[in-house]
């Protein structure tokens, strides 16, 4: 067995376009391209990029909540990719997923105790109602909600506690790896810090990897060990995070940080601002997906997409002309 | 000084509800300034667009309604004012943009048709003609690329961005005096925010508006306002201008609210601290504690808190520098 828990090769995830009277296929989407990472055991790893850069498709892709179209994922160095459906359901029980909208991920009509219990009886975890009722009471705990929560239902509770039994339900099945999808996006920013901490304490406790996705790059740097950088489906640069941040290649990456505004009001610093939008992920544009933005760009930029370059062993971009420092 | 061309004084807003009467707005007090943008901060369940909607006459009533208080639209009283007359200063001399663009425009108008609405509504002296005209140069203000053939694209041909534009352009057709944008870049993308805020600052400066800026991105106020007010369960507790709010916040809840955002610190040697939080949550409304409303998460919380000195007051503490606490932070 390697020392990644995680690797995915070359994955592809491409939407069909229907149109036409009789829905035939006229085109394609090409949400996720040809991804390729690795993640180590309990380290945590960004995924950032605006909104249809292909993330959460990327993050539901690994999990086969949708089914890649291409390429490999391995968990634990096996291609979960053609596994059957009960074989599927039994790796599920290691990985897990934390969806952004925590009104929306919990059925209203379900106490909490059910929603929590339902993913252990599924997976056969607990032998009988007395320990999986300490088995409850501990999740609880582990995420700082009341015991007297068990007879609640989501309701009750506000945005903040509802992430906490989305992040409980995930743990019921004593997962090893997490796909946080946008966990705090939904939050306000007193609450968000809150289970920012909670997520790194039990990541510490219980030996957690996350892939963990958010546009906001300031909690994506916080939580993260090493952050990818996503353009139209396209992963363009990956680094640890410290040095995404100081020393990014791809004007895309340095585009994206100098676009945060900071909450200070000395030094504010140059800021670049991109032209126009992100092109369609239909008809992206031809050589470079970035090029009609990039200031930077050469005829070479507009003929062929760029190939990636190991900066490190750690930082990998996809530039011709990267920025240097 | 700048000249003052709003003034809310002691705004009050109830709500009836079954389960009693809220007052989501409480005694709050703000001034907007020609040429100048006042940020407020808060929570979800603040009050901040309330007070915002207030200022616009548009709290929905029953349930809502205005209480008490006053405000003043260069001298005159927007509460209680004639339909007809503030409909003469709606989307006229004070405008409003809201947070989400995908909602606010209507889907089957061209865009063209619903900037030209308002032009007609406010300056029916124009032709036709002349509308198309304000609207393709409203378009081309706002930097929407090739505004001739755009104008007559429907919102769904449009990315968030460019909508939020289109929903500017429309605030400023009739070039308003206050421009309320309330969370005008939450729900874009980072890169598209940095765009809009640039290009109402550039509007800001061209045309001389106030704007008020509604946010719960401190990072946004820091960049844009000139002055900041920060509420908390309906009422303001602290005020100040920018410089002074970020680097010496005195009440509990601001300094709470930055330590809570990480901050990017490439050069100092990490790993990082862990996050400083505000334990526990927003009270709610309907249960308000006595005295101050922050003292159940204040790390400073003292017995007069509590309810027994009544509630906390907002006070000038340093030449301009107001917060509502008892025991500020220094």
């Amino acid at each position: 067995m390697s020392e990644y828990l995680l690797e995915v090769k070359n994955l592809c995830k491409t939407f069909p376009i229907k149109g036409g009277l009789l829905g035939r296929e006229v085109g394609a989407v090409r949400a996720v391209n040809e991804v390729s990472f690795k993640i180590k055991k309990g380290e945590t790893l960004g995924l950032v990029g605006e909104s249809g850069c292909g993330k959460t498709t990327l993050g539901r892709s690994i999990l086969r909540l949708i089914e890649p179209t291409s390429g490999e994922v391995l968990f634990k160095g096996k291609d979960i990719v053609n596994y059957s459906p009960s074989e599927m359901r039994a790796i599920r029980r290691k990985m897990q997923i934390i969806f952004q909208d925590p009104y929306a991920s919990l059925n209203p009509r379900m106490t909490i105790g059910d929603i929590l219990s339902e993913p252990m009886d599924i997976h056969e975890l607990h032998t009988g109602k007395e320990e999986r009722k300490a088995r409850l009471l501990k999740l609880l705990s582990q995420v700082q909600l009341p015991p007297d929560a068990l007879n609640k239902y989501p309701h009750e509770f506000s945005g903040g506690q509802r992430q906490r039994i989305c992040i409980a339900r995930a743990l019921a099945v004593e997962p090893e790896f997490i796909v946080c999808d946008e966990p705090v996006s939904a939050l306000d920013v007193s609450v968000q810090a809150q289970v920012v901490n909670l997520l790194m304490d039990l990541q510490k406790e219980l030996g957690l990897t996350y892939l963990f996705i958010a546009h906001d790059l300031k909690v994506v740097e916080y939580i993260s060990n090493r952050v990818a950088v996503m353009y139209l489906g396209n992963m363009v640069e990956v680094a640890e995070s410290s040095e995404l941040y100081g020393d990014a290649k791809h004007p895309y990456t340095k585009a994206l940080f100098s676009a945060i505004p900071h909450p200070t009001t000395e030094g504010r610093h140059d800021r670049i601002i991109l032209e126009g939008d992100i092109p369609s992920p239909m008809n992206p544009p031809k050589g470079c997906h970035f090029n009609p933005r990039c200031w930077n760009a050469k005829d070479v930029c507009r003929e062929t997409f760029p190939t990636q370059t190991h900066h490190s062993d750690t930082h990998m971009y996809r530039c011709y002309n990267p920025i240097s420092k | 000084m700048a000249e003052k061309i709003l003034e809310v004084k002691d705004l009050v807003v109830e709500f009836k509800t079954d389960r009693g009467t809220i007052k989501a707005v409480n005694g709050v007090n703000f001034d907007v300034f020609k040429g100048k943008t006042v940020g407020i901060v808060g929570e979800s369940g603040s009050g901040k667009s309330v007070s915002a909607l207030a200022i616009m006459g548009l709290i929905p009533s029953p349930p809502g309604r205005v209480a008490s208080g006053q405000i003043l639209f260069n001298g005159k009283s927007l509460v209680n004012m004639e339909p007809s007359e503030m409909r003469k200063i709606r989307g006229n001399k004070i405008a409003m943009i809201f947070q989400e663009p995908m909602t606010s425009l209507n889907p089957v108008f061209t865009i063209g048709n619903q900037i030209e609405e308002v032009i007609e509504l406010h300056q029916p002296q124009l032709s036709k003609k002349e509308r198309t005209a304000k609207a393709v140069d409203m378009l081309r203000l706002v930097g929407i690329p090739s505004p001739e053939s755009r104008v007559n694209e429907y919102p769904h041909q449009l990315s968030g961005g460019m909508r939020q534009r289109v929903m500017i352009a429309i605030a400023l057709s009739c070039e308003p005096d206050i421009l309320i944008a309330d969370e005008p870049t939450t729900a874009l993308d980072v890169t598209i925010q940095a765009q809009i805020l640039e290009l109402m600052k550039k509007l800001q400066k061209e045309l001389g508006m106030g704007i008020i800026l509604i946010t719960h991105d401190l990072g946004v106020v820091a960049e844009t306002c000139d002055s900041v007010a920060v509420m908390y369960c309906g009422q303001i507790v602290e005020a100040a201008d920018v410089k002074t709010l970020f680097n010496h916040p005195r009440h509990p809840y601001t300094k709470g609210l930055m330590n809570s955002i990480p901050s990017f610190d490439s050069t100092s040697g990490r790993k990082k601290e862990r996050l400083q939080t505000i334990e526990g949550m927003v009270p709610s409304l309907f249960d308000l504690p006595k005295g101050c409303n922050f003292q159940d998460r204040c790390s400073k919380v003292t017995e007069q808190c509590r309810g027994s000195h009544g509630e906390p007051t907002l006070r000038d503490l340093d030449s301009g520098h107001l917060a509502a606490c008892f025991n500020p932070l220094n």
